[in-house]
């Protein structure tokens, strides 16, 4: 075969592909039609304004615009790792996302406990009772919170003067920030996180419970053995998914719990990108910051991603 | 096909989308020259022919939601044939919104009461994006050129260390202290009485009222329910005291550095030896619980219900009338300018006349400034402020036969059962915001001319700097460093004092506090901030 035959033939073959491309296009045209908005949203929303994280590496005037600022390579990134703040904001975020990873379990053992209820309509009602907060908007809780647990005026402060203690200030100890922060969104998210597992729950074969029941496994050793095993790879998966937010506490509730008094636990990285971003305008500044933000993410990210794949078969990609 | 036409139609939007992205980024150039502005050089109308521009504006929760159907605003349409078409912006997304509208090149014609600090000022007035209004001001500005001569610390004060002006200011009238101070310290004058005291003359003196009101139960509600000092933010408190230190000695406008009475030379007066013994004097108050332990986080709401059940021994506040109601409000009398350990004996709790910089600012968009200088020169002259504070004759208000003026009844007593600040609302606008304009005493209505925040501004007025400066201007490279680092410095300097009047921290680790200062570059702070001072002294 000459070259030029080489040639006709490769041409032939991608011919050929693209024709299949189009076949698999056509014939299942409205499954492409339904990824779609999915994909314009993207698009639109996520991967177009990256073009304005280029903002972290410039010195940023409006009437510039984002193209034509000038360069200053890491500036803004020296002036935040050198600033007072930086270690404070890295660890107290840092502390408040292991804190809440540390909880990850609660629904899980919530879902495993709730499987186990034969009762119908206390199923129900349970379920009903542990969803609902899910519903109330940040403002509220954060009132809610406030209602509770004011120094003078708080039910909290109530019980614990009328009990003959003395009233603690916890809108304002730096000690107690992390704990209501945290309790006070499992209190908000645990029925909701729950709902996942049980629906993985549900997906397990009843088959294997009988035939354990009749080999004589109690109730526990049918949790150990059947249930556990079958919803851990939605475990993993949700454990994947939830360390890529890993960096992305609820922003404005840690922002209407803050003051002054509990800012050496509460400032994190992302209150201070909405202050010095939004509030102060110098947007390359937090740009570089919210930049740095998100590679810990990702670096998180594929890192327990690739353990995961190690270690399990599970994982993201 | 119809698979190809939707990619299409998606990829065209997408394409539409960065179009839209880079013709925001080439909008650079200066747009509006004013080359062919007609507009009346005295007189009304200002212009001939209706022009319309748009305001963007800060909505205070005081003031009508919808400043077009604001009746002065609809007559001064009428007079000067200007039609503002309002965009108002709730406060507590101000800073956001106009952030926003900066950045994204969006541009109303005008920031009205926007509160545009200094440092934007000069930053987007450099790049074009606000217009520079000195011979704008020379031209079509009498009214506010004649109080700059009157008064040079507001023309120092307003021009950018390039010569250069871009904003109209809010002014207040010199002498109107009341309104200078904003709020002033009140005490419970019932209570003073049963317990057979004095007004407190001193911060001992103080203390002790304080405590004795702890002890008392003096509402007579048969429960230890009184707060000897309460308010909603412990600054308050603070702006009281630190006079009696001689801090803060220059006005508010400079909130961490004033003049140190002993060497004639600036300084920064946070990390003085006289504000560690002030905070220990706060300290003091609040370890003892003499101040509302809740002060840090209360809500405002909670506190004006407090005050209303009479459990307050002592606040600062605008005026206790217009806050607790009448019948509580009535019970307190204005609190004196403290003498302090030191012998100090001073109020230092006020601002400068020339009240505020970033309230009106005029974009590149506009098409008309000159128009625009002229829309706004006239609420610098009386009859201006007469307008926009007491509205019109016969409509709003009425002369008195002794010459002052005074709302109509249907305002005080409002026929609907609002209340007179809801009535208000609807015929003008100046409850709440930094307004641009002047606030004169005779006109201006506020709780700050009530005639009990009068009486109790008098208690303080021999006890008030002589000098108080407007805030200080700086060049832009100043700005930029001055930003970064007074954005660190500030902030660590109001948590610390937070946390050292609460206990939080003791008072061991101020060594360490002042020490951090330093290494926050306090001193190249104090560099920037002397080299401002002595542009503004010598200019």
């Amino acid at each position: 075969m000459t070259t030029a035959n080489l040639e006709i033939d490769k041409k032939q073959k991608e011919r050929s592909k693209i024709h299949k491309l189009l076949r698999r296009f056509k014939n299942s045209w409205q499954l492409y039609l339904f990824l779609l908005p999915a994909l314009t949203f993207f698009i639109i929303f996520h991967y177009l304004p990256m073009y304005g994280v280029q903002i972290a590496f410039k010195d940023f005037y409006a009437t510039e615009g984002i193209w034509g600022s000038p360069w200053i390579g890491f500036d803004h990134f020296t002036r935040f790792f050198d600033s007072y703040y930086f270690w404070r904001l890295l660890t107290n975020t840092l502390l408040l996302n292991l804190y809440q990873l540390a909880l990850f379990p609660l629904p899980i053992i919530l879902a495993l406990a709730v499987n186990e209820l034969r009762n119908g309509a206390f199923k129900k009602w349970v379920q009903t009772i542990t969803y609902a907060p899910h519903f109330i908007s940040v403002v509220v809780i954060v009132g809610m919170i406030v209602a509770f647990l004011d120094t003078i005026t708080g039910l909290a402060n109530h019980m614990i003067t009328s009990l003959g203690g003395e009233s603690v200030p916890f809108l304002t100890s730096p000690e107690w920030f992390r704990h209501i922060f945290v309790w006070s969104d499992v209190w908000q998210t645990l029925g909701w996180g729950s709902i996942i597992y049980l629906a993985a729950l549900a997906g397990i074969n009843p088959e294997l419970h009988e035939a354990a029941k009749i080999d004589g496994a109690t109730r526990m050793q049918r949790i150990r053995y059947i249930n556990i095993p079958g919803i851990l790879p939605t475990v993993v998966v949700l454990f994947i998914l939830s360390l890529g937010n890993f960096m992305a506490v609820g922003f404005e509730k840690v922002l209407l719990l803050q003051n002054n008094l509990n800012s050496s636990t509460s400032d994190v990285i992302q209150t201070f990108v909405y202050e010095s971003g939004l509030l102060e305008g110098q947007y390359s500044f937090a740009s570089a910051i919210g930049l740095f933000d998100s590679m810990i993410n990702i670096i998180l990210l594929i890192t327990v991603n690739q353990i995961a794949k190690k270690t399990s078969d599970n994982s993201l990609w | 096909m119809k698979l190809k036409k939707s990619l299409l139609a998606a990829t065209s939007a997408v394409l539409l989308l960065s179009a839209c992205n880079n013709a925001e980024g080439t909008q650079g150039e200066d747009s509006a020259e004013t080359a062919s502005e007609k507009v009346n050089e005295t007189g009304m109308p200002i212009v001939d022919e209706q022009i319309q521009l748009k305001f963007f504006a800060d909505r205070a929760a005081t003031t009508h939601e919808d400043w077009n159907d604001v009746m002065i605003f609809n007559e001064y349409e009428k007079m000067t044939n200007i039609d503002v078409e309002w965009e108002m912006v709730p406060t507590d997304a101000l800073a956001e919104k106009r952030n926003l509208a900066l950045a994204s090149g969006t541009l109303p014609d005008v920031f009205h009461s926007a509160d545009i600090s200094n440092l934007d000022l000069l930053e987007y007035g450099q790049q074009g994006v606000f217009l520079e209004l000195n011979d704008l001001i020379d031209q079509y500005a009498p009214n506010l050129k004649k109080l700059m001569n009157e008064n040079p610390d507001i023309k120092k004060g307003i021009t950018f260390p390039n010569g250069k002006i871009y904003s109209m200011p809010t002014i207040y009238e010199p002498d109107f202290l009341s309104v200078l101070d904003g709020a002033r310290p009140w005490v419970n004058q019932e209570w003073l009485d049963k317990l057979g005291m004095e007004n407190p003359e001193t911060t001992e003196e103080f203390y002790q009222y304080l405590k004795a009101v702890q002890e008392t139960d003096l509402n007579g509600n048969g429960k230890q329910d009184e707060i000897p000092y309460g308010g909603t933010v412990i600054d308050g408190l603070v702006g009281w005291i630190k006079g009696s230190y001689g801090l803060g000695n220059r006005g508010i406008r400079h909130p961490y550095i004033d003049v140190d009475s002993d060497s004639d030379e600036l300084r920064f007066f946070a990390d003085d030896e006289e504000y560690k013994q002030m905070l220990q004097y706060i300290n003091k108050l609040y370890s003892e619980g003499l101040i509302q332990q809740n002060i840090f986080s209360i809500d405002y709401n909670q506190f004006l219900a407090n005050g209303a059940q009479n459990i307050y021994g002592s606040t600062v506040f605008h005026n206790t009338i217009s806050l607790f109601g009448e019948e509580v409000g009535s019970k307190f009398t204005g609190g004196n300018a403290l003498e302090g350990e030191n012998g100090d004996k001073m109020y230092t709790d006020l601002g400068s006349s020339l009240a505020g910089m970033g309230g009106f600012v005029i974009t590149k968009e506009n098409p008309n400034p000159a128009a625009t200088v002229r829309w706004m020169d006239y609420f610098y002259s009386d009859e201006g402020a007469k307008l926009f504070f007491m509205g019109l004759e016969g409509e709003t208000y009425q002369e008195t036969e002794d010459g002052e003026v005074e709302y109509l009844d249907k305002i005080t007593n409002s026929p609907d059962g609002l209340t007179m600040e809801q009535e208000l609302a609807k015929y003008m606008t100046w409850l709440g915001g930094g307004y641009p304009g002047i606030v004169k005493q005779d006109y201006f209505k506020g709780s700050e001319s009530l005639p009990s925040s009068i009486k109790a501004t008098e208690r303080l007025e021999p006890y008030i700097p002589e000098e108080i400066w407007p805030a200080f201007t700086f060049t832009e490279e100043e700005s930029r460093r001055f930003s970064a680092l007074a954005t660190d410095i500030e902030k660590y300097v109001k948590e610390t004092r937070d946390k050292l009047i609460t206990g939080e921290i003791s008072f061991a680790e101020w060594d360490n506090y002042v020490q951090t200062l330093q290494d926050m570059g306090l001193e190249e702070y104090m560099e920037i901030q002397n080299a401002a001072y002595e542009r503004f002294k010598n200019s």
